[in-house]
């Protein structure tokens, strides 16, 4: 997928940030090839956020410099971010709205999107509160999609929900990446989402350090099978690289 | 087919609205009551009938040269309701969005609020004569405050997240501010333009008052002076009466527009 020809999707050259003083983020190097998807693991509070709230532009870093290659992206965030006041189809329309698409054509495009997501077109005039956390969920990500970006940054998007539905959300990024051709950087702590979803794992310094490795996983997303997704997912839990992700799980159990 | 349906909703609003409106009539007929009875106990020179009043209103609404006056104070209320509201917003808008002129406004504020509204007469007067220009400006003091703190308030209280989103979908400041900062504030602007909007009314009757220029406040201190309560409560029936219809038509319909989505959360949701 990476070729020397072809110039990076997105590059990050020893990025770093910090919040009032408090360094959050240092010498992160990373790069994307066009179309690929990157999992980017790290236990919580690592940064992950902030690196791909850096990357999409809504955070300028302190340190070091980003290139985008890509022609535009979208985003899902770790919550909806949806507005209140609009209706479900207003909110996947935003951001057709902000690149100056007419009203008309915002409103099928927005349907062609939410139907990429399995949103009901009798939802679409629902308010956000009238919706369940999935459809809500459904719609951000048919937010990210309706611009047909060719890059997408998702932030642990379905931590929320339950097992099956994540599970069909899941299937519906990599169609969805496969069917627009768009490449992503998805956040996750659970290794067999990452490995579900993506071409390569990296992993985050527990306290955002740099990148301490990364995996090329092999086959493509939505080829491996549930045993592949399994086997793949306990070998990494005791690769060294990843061992500080899974101290954090198993501190988590109750 | 569209358009048929969109007059349905259309009108389905209209008739939920009317529908609302039965407990405000029942309200009303309940106040005319203990009016009446007032009037059976102290008489007409204390207290005229409601009957008698709505009478007095009603001739009063069909001669020119009262409509003349009224017209005058509407117009005066309105031009400083309006001067209010600008100053109000984009003052408000400003200290919301930054903090230092927040900071620097304050104590000003903090003044102006506690400089009683007669004092600001005085001073008009003194400064405007009996001129338009002192009804007026004593208007904007006293609505501009409530409308600049509901402003600076509701940009202050905006969702952050939001502003993230919306950058992260390519967003400037511009489009962030017209596409969620004022749909955001207008959920506490609407309450204080209506406050604004009944004390603008109050305000310019009080300053005709005593300012001796005219309107339904110079009506009013004639009616005191002939010692005509009938008149007395038919102007003041007439001025309140002009605000109601002016809250229901326009201010209420235009919030219901806004604030629709806030019943998608309430348990009875959202009428459609
Ligand atoms: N607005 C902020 N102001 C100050 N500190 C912040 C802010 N946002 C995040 N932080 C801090 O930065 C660090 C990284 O946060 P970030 O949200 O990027 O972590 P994360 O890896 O995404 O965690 P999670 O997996 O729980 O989402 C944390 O220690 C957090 O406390
Ligand atoms: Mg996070």
């Amino acid at each position: 997928m990476a070729s020397a020809l072809t110039p990076a999707a997105l590059t990050l050259d020893n990025v770093g940030y910090a919040y009032l003083g408090r360094t959050v983020l240092d010498r992160i190097d990373l790069t994307l090839a066009p179309g690929e998807v990157v999992a980017l693991v790290g236990p919580s509070g690592c940064g992950k956020s902030t690196l791909a709230h850096i990357a999409a532009g809504v955070l300028e870093p302190r340190h070091g410099h980003l290139e985008r290659s890509y022609r535009r992206h979208g985003m899902v965030f770790q919550e909806a971010r949806l507005m209140p006041w609009a209706t479900t189809r207003e909110n996947i329309a935003y951001p057709l709205r902000l690149a100056g698409v007419s009203r008309r054509d915002r409103a099928a495009r927005a349907e062609a999107a939410a139907a990429r997501v399995a949103l009901d077109i009798r939802d679409l005039d629902k308010y956000p509160a009238e919706l369940s956390g999935g459809m809500m969920q459904r719609a951000a990500i048919a937010r990210a999609l309706v611009a047909e970006p060719d890059f997408v940054y998702f932030d642990e998007p379905f931590t929320a929900l339950d097992v099956a539905l994540k599970r069909r959300m899941q299937n519906l990024v990599i169609e969805a990446s496969r069917a627009l051709h768009f490449g992503a950087l998805f956040i996750t702590h659970d290794l067999s989402e990452a490995v579900r979803v993506a071409h390569r794992i990296a992993v985050m310094d527990l306290h955002g350090r740099g990148i301490v490795g990364d995996r090329l996983l092999p086959g493509m997303p939505g080829d491996r099978d549930e045993a592949t997704v399994y086997t793949l997912a306990a070998a990494l839990a005791k690769d060294p690289a990843f061992r500080h992700i899974h101290d954090v799980d198993e501190r988590r159990l109750p | 087919m569209r358009l048929t349906a969109r007059l349905g909703a259309r009108l389905g609003h209209v008739g939920a609205f009317v529908w609302s409106g039965w407990a405000g009539i029942s309200g009303l007929a309940l106040f005319a009551a203990v009016w009446q009875a007032g009037h059976e106990v102290y008489g007409n020179f204390i207290l005229s009938a409601p009957a008698a009043t709505v009478g007095a209103a009603a001739t009063i609404l069909t001669e020119a040269d009262n409509l003349a006056l009224i017209w005058d104070t509407v117009r005066r209320a309105a031009q400083g309701f309006v001067l209010a509201a600008a100053v109000g917003i984009v003052g408000g808008l400003g200290a919301g969005y930054s903090a230092a002129t927040m900071r620097l406004v304050r104590p000003i504020l903090t003044v102006l609020l506690g400089v009683p509204p007669i004092a600001w007469i005085v001073l008009a007067m003194i400064w405007f004569g009996g001129s338009d220009g002192t009804v007026i400006t004593t208007v904007v003091v006293a609505a501009t405050p409530l409308i600049f703190v509901s402003v600076a308030e509701g940009v202050m209280t905006r969702d952050r997240k939001l502003d993230d989103m919306a950058t992260a979908f390519g967003a400037g400041p511009l489009a962030r501010l017209t596409t969620l900062g004022l749909r955001h504030v207008l959920a506490f602007l609407f309450p204080a333009l209506t406050v604004a909007l009944g004390s603008a009314m109050k305000v310019a009757v009080m300053a005709e008052l005593l300012a001796n220029t005219g309107g339904i406040g110079g009506a009013l201190a004639m009616a005191r002076a002939n010692l005509d309560v009938t008149m007395a409560l038919a102007w003041v029936l007439v001025a309140v009466g002009g605000l109601i219809v002016l809250e229901y038509l326009l201010v209420h319909p235009v919030r219901a527009e806004f604030e629709r989505w806030r019943n998608a959360s309430r348990p009875w949701g959202v009428k459609r």
